[in-house]
């Protein structure tokens, strides 16, 4: 009897050590990373993007501690799993560069919950990142709740200079919160720009025997009437061979809105734009469009059809062109087709912005001119998902290499053809003007709404969106 | 002169920690009193609104326990024992917790799987040692020699993966970490805390506190159902409340939170969007649990035979229901695409075939499954159901193995055939699994989010025409889209109220027919 207790005693004695095992080894690995980051962050070679900005002061001892260094997490949200890799690389080289300042890098979503839902949960919950990206058009409800910092005292101290930049998210990230009219504040710096283009597939359309529109577009004839008997004559290929595709969110439709020279809003983005005759016209060739069956289904997503080598022209955003890389058909990207007012297009954007209730706002202002230089931002674009956000030719010449797509000029066309910047409704709730107009955008393409009523009401229906 | 404290115990007879036991309660006591005191005055306790109220109201009853505590652990009364042991548990723990994050120790979980990814392999050793030391055993004559191998082989394979994953310099950096200022004086308080409550669980304490059998008994009670009260109230309930008075407020996340009291409620009434969303998910619901459950039952009781293979026919029916609902989502967005998804192809391919064996013309249908707002829906159905019905099989399956065989038996000897038996002997005994199956699809159906959202995905989440436009989905554009959560708690609200009255009134019918008393 006492000899079974003495052995029950050593294998609970056993298990218990086991179990402590296993606690240390969870700690050790959990503290480890932090040894392991450390000894990273003092033998790795600071980033050219890096010399520019923060490091070129106050050089790196290889061989100090960090044990006093601040942390500043930031936070971006990546296209894709390599786009992470890289993001997550580029902190490590920003860290590297950044005296007593140990950057850590969150990717900020995950299959359990997005970018936006993991960035309010933060937020609300006084967890958020240092810095963190939002879209364009979320600038409004940040700035205007004081959840971000006016950075422009930061950025005057360092010789920031706004024109290094795309003016129209310029225009954005320097609104007066007040006036809701550029000004001068600075909430942020975009992170990188995107516009739409064409992909087309070259071996489709030869195949139809229609006109190039990258030709039509040298000869300055890629207007929307050639678009449309392009389309046709895709389509006319028979079988599931359909002439050009689109999704139904609002960037789509708003391109030919803008092609007319009509738009959401009107021109001091305080009133709802969607009844003008220009919006009008361009959601009436929209309709036409796909009144036809030359079309893929307006809320079918076109980028599978395509990507199976079916649909002769699809239109999406730069952040398609990873995807599109892996078909094995001749394809390219050619500009939208011109409307009756010009080119017209979206730049879209999103900006890397402060926390306001960060505890090293200098650091964090170091960190967004880290994230935003030409280096950086061409290390990302490398990928092929992105534009750079700055202007400079460096930068630009650097995203024409990046091919295929070999006619990665359309995209820059795209983006110098006056487009419409992406924005945020300062005097009002763009989620909410999105929702109600979506709806109805819908309903008019598919047919089951008249336009003249759709003309009659839809400001009356999104007035409930502006403040 | 000896006092006599009680029958038996002399204060000769304390232990020497009764003393310190009873000093430790009055620096818990002051301890608590000074946190609260600093929640209240805003000084190192920066909470506000709701949560610095409710830490507050916490506080005042544990300053309350705390000073009670003083007295009857002097009066060595089994109630100071009591409350001395949940207050230095709670101390302990909630102190540890809040050293660990001081340390970035959850930050580090990332750390966890890294340091082991990379240094799984000598787990290889481990299992070598493991695998010996099995077959050791099994053989007649025992092997010390190689059982002793197989021991050594497997301590060697676990100290080799210790060491890689960086036990030594983990353990120092845990350290460094620990004895920083600001960490340093939760863990003074959180190691004694957990002694003295340790302490407090011995026999010799049980003694002294003339603690009674039942009072022991539950006391363990009470410690076995700790870890999952506490986590309840911690991530569930705690929540739960603090969403409900979210509800009354008009809040973004973002700013401080407006009381409205019902107003977001009366919203709600004259919502068209949240009524349109309601009306989907009723029928939604009203097609897809049939679908979910109906199926199920009969597939369960075609696999409940002992056919050859049956077993993989099993798994494979299962495989839907623990495949990850995005992945599933996406191959069924492919499969949904109108031009190019294999749904289409294979009714074009069906149409060929019918109109070449009958000499028909028949035109292939092809759905525009995703972006017609007249099926749209019914695609979801489609979705849901594909998931759901393996789940469902196992559960019917389960519930059909524990029918008395001599039933069917009898019934056959009766003359009853397979669909008799099925129907007066299967379905009747089936009711309790049956009401529970529905029960459960019934609220998954009545939460339907990832689908429709996935689906419509990179268009609105809320489908062409708000056809697929579920509460949840309505709740998280309001919330996440809109920054508009004091409404989205109401429309969540609303819906645990529906899926509450739902499930009760299940649980209330199965009750009153004696299937649920079992």
């Amino acid at each position: 009897m006492k000899n079974t207790q003495v052995l029950k005693r050593k294998e609970n004695m056993k298990i218990r050590m086991i179990a402590l095992l296993a606690i240390l080894a969870l700690v050790a690995a959990a503290c480890g990373d932090g040894g392991e980051a450390d000894s990273e962050t003092t033998t790795t070679t600071a980033a050219p993007a890096v010399t520019e900005t923060t490091v070129a002061e106050t050089p790196v001892e290889p061989d100090e501690p960090m044990v006093d260094a601040s942390t500043i997490r930031w936070m971006t949200r990546p296209d894709n799993p390599e786009e992470a890799a890289v993001y997550s690389e580029i902190s490590d080289q920003i860290s590297a560069g950044m005296d007593d300042i140990e950057l850590v890098y969150e990717p900020g979503s995950n299959e359990g919950a997005g970018y936006q839902q993991t960035l309010l949960t933060n937020l609300s919950a006084g967890t958020a990142p240092d810095v963190f990206w939002i879209p364009g058009t979320d600038i409004a409800d940040f700035a205007s709740r004081d959840v971000i910092l006016d950075l422009r005292e930061y950025a005057t101290a360092t010789g920031h200079n706004d024109a290094d930049f795309y003016p129209g998210p310029m225009g954005h990230l320097t609104t007066d919160v007040d006036t809701g009219q550029p000004g001068d504040a600075l909430w942020g710096l975009p992170r990188d720009v995107s516009t739409f283009a064409l992909y087309i597939n070259n071996d489709l359309i030869a195949e139809a025997g229609v006109d190039d529109p990258r030709e039509l577009e040298a000869n300055g004839e890629w207007t929307w009437e050639k678009f449309q008997e392009v389309s046709d004559g895709i389509a006319a290929l028979g079988g599931e061979i359909k002439g050009y595709g689109q999704s139904a969110w609002w960037g789509p439709y708003g391109a030919w809105m803008n092609g007319a020279g009509g738009g959401f809003f009107t021109a001091d983005r305080s009133a709802c734009a969607l009844d003008s005759a220009e919006s009008i016209e361009g959601l009436t060739f929209l309709r036409e469009l796909y009144s036809g069956d030359s079309v893929i289904p307006y809320g079918e997503d076109p980028e599978p059809p395509f990507r199976a080598g079916t649909v002769g022209m699809f239109q999406n955003g730069r952040w398609a062109t990873p995807g599109i890389r892996t078909v094995d058909f001749d394809w390219d990207v050619v500009g939208l087709p011109t409307g009756p007012s010009g080119p017209g297009n979206w730049l879209f954007w999103g900006a890397y912005v402060v926390n306001a209730n960060t505890e090293n706002p200098e650091a964090a202002w170091s960190l967004v001119e880290a994230l935003t230089t030409a280096e950086t931002q061409a290390q990302i674009s490398a990928l092929g998902a992105n534009i750079p956000s700055r202007v400079s030719q460096d930068a630009l010449d650097a995203f024409l290499g990046f091919t295929p797509p070999a006619n990665n000029q359309a995209f820059l066309d795209g983006l110098s053809n006056n487009p419409t910047t992406e924005g945020p409704l300062w005097a009002g709730s763009w989620p909410e003007y999105v929702t109600a107009m979506d709806g109805a955008i819908q309903e008019v393409v598919t047919g089951s709404r008249d336009l003249s009523d759709f003309e009659a009401n839809i400001c009356s229906e999104t007035a409930g969106a502006f403040s | 002169m000896t006092t006599k404290l009680t029958e038996g115990i002399t204060q000769e007879d304390l232990p020497t920690w009764f003393k310190p036991l009873v000093a430790w309660r009055v620096v818990v006591a002051i301890i608590v009193s000074l946190t609260l005191a600093a929640t209240i005055l805003k000084r190192g306790i920066e909470v506000e609104g709701l949560l610095r109220w409710t830490l507050a109201l916490g506080l005042l009853g544990a300053v309350v326990a705390s000073v009670l505590a003083i007295r009857w652990t002097s009066a060595r009364e089994h109630r100071g024992r009591l409350a001395g042991f949940v207050l230095d548990s709670l101390l302990a723990v909630i102190l540890g917790f809040v050293a660990l994050n001081g340390m970035g120790m959850f930050t580090g979980i990332d750390a966890v799987g890294e340091a082991f990814n990379g240094s799984v392999g000598w787990l290889g050793i481990v299992i070598i040692g493991w695998l010996v030391q099995g077959y050791a055993a099994r053989t007649e004559a025992p092997q010390v020699a190689l059982r002793q191998v197989a021991r050594w082989t497997m301590i060697t394979g676990l100290v080799v993966l210790l060491l890689a994953v960086g036990l030594i310099p983990g353990i120092i950096e845990f350290f460094r970490r620990a004895v920083q200022p600001d960490v340093l004086v939760f863990w003074v308080i959180a190691i004694p805390a957990g002694m003295f409550a340790r302490m407090g669980w011995t026999d010799s304490a049980a003694q002294l506190f003339e603690t009674t059998e039942s009072q022991t008994e539950t006391m363990d009670g009470l410690l076995f159902v700790a870890p999952n009260a506490l986590g309840f109230l911690a991530f569930f309930a705690g929540p739960l409340v603090v969403s409900l008075f979210i509800s009354f407020t008009e809040w973004d996340g973002l700013t401080a939170a407006t009381f409205v009291g019902f107003q977001n409620y009366i919203d709600l009434l004259s919502d068209n969007l949240f009524l349109r969303s309601l009306r989907n998910i009723v029928v939604f619901s009203a097609l897809a649990i049939p679908l979910a459950v109906g199926p199920a039952l009969l597939l369960a009781s075609l696999l409940n035979s002992k056919l050859p293979g049956m077993k993989a026919f099993r798994a494979v029916y299962f495989l839907p229901s623990i495949a990850g609902v995005v992945g599933v989502t996406l191959i069924w967005k492919q499969l949904f695409n109108s031009t190019v998804g294999y749904l289409n192809f294979m009714i074009l391919k069906a149409t060929e075939w019918i109109n070449a064996l009958f000499g028909l013309e028949l035109e292939a249908a092809q759905p525009q499954w995703i972006s017609d707002s007249n099926i749209a829906l019914f695609a979801v159905v489609i979705l849901f159901v594909w998931q759901q019905i393996g789940f469902n099989t196992v559960l019917f399956l389960a519930g059909m193995q524990g029918i008395d065989r001599t039933l069917y038996e009898a019934a056959e000897i009766d003359g009853a055939g397979p669909w008799r038996r099925f129907t007066a002997i299967t379905v009747p005994t089936l009711r309790p699994t049956t009401v529970f199956v529905v029960a459960t699809t019934t609220i998954l159906a009545l939460q339907l989010f990832n689908e429709p959202f996935i689906l419509n995905s990179p268009n609105a989440p809320a489908g062409p025409a708000n056809s697929t436009l579920t509460p949840v989905v309505y709740l998280y554009q309001k919330a996440f889209q809109q920054f508009q959560i004091g409404y989205a708690s109401a429309v969540a609200w609303a819906l645990f109220i529906l899926i509450f009255g739902v499930t009760l009134l299940y649980f209330r019918r199965g009750g009153e027919d004696g299937v649920l008393s079992a």
